[in-house]
């Protein structure tokens, strides 16, 4: 990080006047990055809730309980983040009517839902992964203890799920930050599109490559810090 | 002129709520299914980039040299940590461009859109593979390596003959999940104007409004091209399998 911030010293002294250009776009590039935190946070949320629900649907001993989970998990873990975010963003209305008033839907918030399909189906199988590496034993024990099936689950097995799961969801959490870039293609106002928008504002070849290498340089001062936790959270839980 | 049995198709599907009328357009037809030749193409190109890359550059990781592992652990961390498509745009936005002024016009500059996603997506799987490679290289006995040293290997032999098939064979699971990855990246090539399906895609139902029907197809096509890659994993595992290792399935 030390060697970045020395290398940009270096070049903002030897380039003052690109670097004032740049400086005065800072505001900007910031607005955009504040959505992209958004949008990846809206996302992992929605995306943590529902995939917890799927997981666990995945397990029921009923039939038509488990396979429309695993179909559901099964198509959306496989489809390219961009292409549902294209298709949430084409084919979702933008405005829905509720009890009588519209409420506007944003393109951010149909992004937010095109990254948050995927979410939830990776986070189900991380769910489905950590209960079934939960002893069996503890299931018939709280059994035996009274517990029904689904409160076995809720006190027992996931408050256990969590620690392992842990690892897991911040990978997935970090690679849900680095999708919300795709929102740029939609015409969301993010930080990519930012770059865009500034470069095509200043016209200058060097200034265009410094925008997107500071672009390159926030997503990866987000997302890196992510990435050694979840390496020493790895190392420490690993058994 | 269309073909009767298509403009019938066409017709049915439209009773079920389905449109696909661009079928019967040739121009759109010929976009659509340039679409799917792209996207082949790209997964074609880009598998065979992305696994030479990420052996060099484990190689490289692994290498006692730190002026060659220092670079490509940078390398790694910040392929990883950034979003493809800000690399992409960094490297066709950036670094094209550089390329186009130093070569006096875009004209005489002879990398398109399609070398940059190629190159760009490939590294990324390239780091990937890279990281998977060096746990397998890791995880390669010092017993094993200090019999290869005793028969008189040295270190580039012992990566090529003794690491390396090893690792190979450890990482291949992983490899084969950073596939399927590569294959939903080459998504980010419409970013950029190459008209692989999702680009051809959208050209289609901006003017048609039949998004839905389109996405299927894309969703269907994409799991195929991953079902094939992931039993061609699974082929190549059952081939490489290290006789009186793991379980016998």
């Amino acid at each position: 990080m030390a060697a970045v911030a020395a290398v940009a010293a270096l070049w903002a002294a030897l380039q003052p006047d690109l670097a004032v250009i740049l400086i005065g776009w800072v505001p900007y590039l910031a607005q955009g990055f504040a959505m992209n935190i958004l949008i990846s946070v809206a996302a992992i949320a929605i995306g943590s809730l529902i995939g917890l629900i799927l997981g666990v649907m995945e397990l029921a001993p009923a039939r038509w309980i488990r396979a429309p989970a695993i179909t559901y998990v099964h198509i959306f873990r496989n489809a390219p983040h961009l292409v549902l975010i294209f298709a949430t963003t084409y084919a979702m209305p933008f405005e829905i009517t509720l009890l009588g008033g519209t409420v506007a839907f944003p393109d951010w918030l149909k992004a937010v839902v095109g990254l948050a399909i995927p979410a939830s189906a990776h986070i189900a199988e991380i769910v489905r992964g950590a209960i079934q590496s939960i002893p069996t034993a503890q299931w018939e024990s709280a059994g035996s203890l009274g517990f029904s099936r689904l409160r076995t689950l809720r006190w027992i097995i996931l408050p256990q799920c969590l620690r392992r799961t842990l690892p897991a969801w911040m990978n997935l959490y970090a690679s849900i930050a680095m999708g919300s870039a795709l929102a740029s293609l939609v015409g969301v106002g993010e930080l990519l599109h930012a770059a865009t928008d500034a470069s095509t504002a200043v016209r200058r070849t060097d200034f265009t490559i410094a925008v997107y290498l500071t672009v390159l340089v926030s997503f990866f001062a987000y997302c890196y810090p992510i990435s050694r936790l979840t390496q020493r959270l790895e190392r420490r839980f690993a058994v | 002129m269309a073909d009767p049995l298509l403009l019938d198709l066409v017709k049915t599907a439209k009773s079920y709520g389905i449109n696909v009328g661009f079928l019967t357009s040739p121009h759109e037809r010929d976009i659509w299914l340039e679409g799917f030749r792209t996207t082949l193409t790209l997964v074609a190109t880009m598998i065979p980039v992305s696994l030479a890359a990420g052996m060099a550059l484990a190689a490289a990781l692994t290498a006692r040299q730190r002026w060659l592992a220092l670079p490509a652990r940078v390398f790694v961390e910040l392929t990883r940590n950034t979003p493809t498509l800000v690399q992409l745009s960094c490297a066709f936005l950036g670094l094209n461009m550089l390329i186009s002024q130093s070569l006096g016009g875009a004209g005489q500059n002879p990398f398109g859109a399609f070398f940059w996603v190629v190159l760009v997506v490939g590294l990324h799987g390239a780091a990937y593979h890279a990281e998977a490679l060096r746990a397998g290289i890791e995880a390669v006995p010092d017993t094993t390596l200090e019999a290869a040293r005793a028969l008189g290997f040295n270190r580039l032999e012992i990566l090529r003959w003794v690491e390396l098939p090893l690792a190979l064979r450890i990482a291949l699971p992983t490899i084969v999940n950073n596939l399927v990855t590569l294959v939903k990246l080459t998504t980010v090539g419409s970013a950029v104007a190459v008209g692989e399906i999702t680009y051809a895609s959208i050209m289609i139902w901006t003017q048609r409004d039949n998004v839905v029907e389109l996405m299927v197809v894309i969703l269907v096509f994409f799991s195929a091209i991953n079902l094939v890659v992931s039993q061609i994993g699974l082929w190549l595992e059952r081939r490489l399998a290290v006789p009186g290792l793991g379980v016998r399935s």
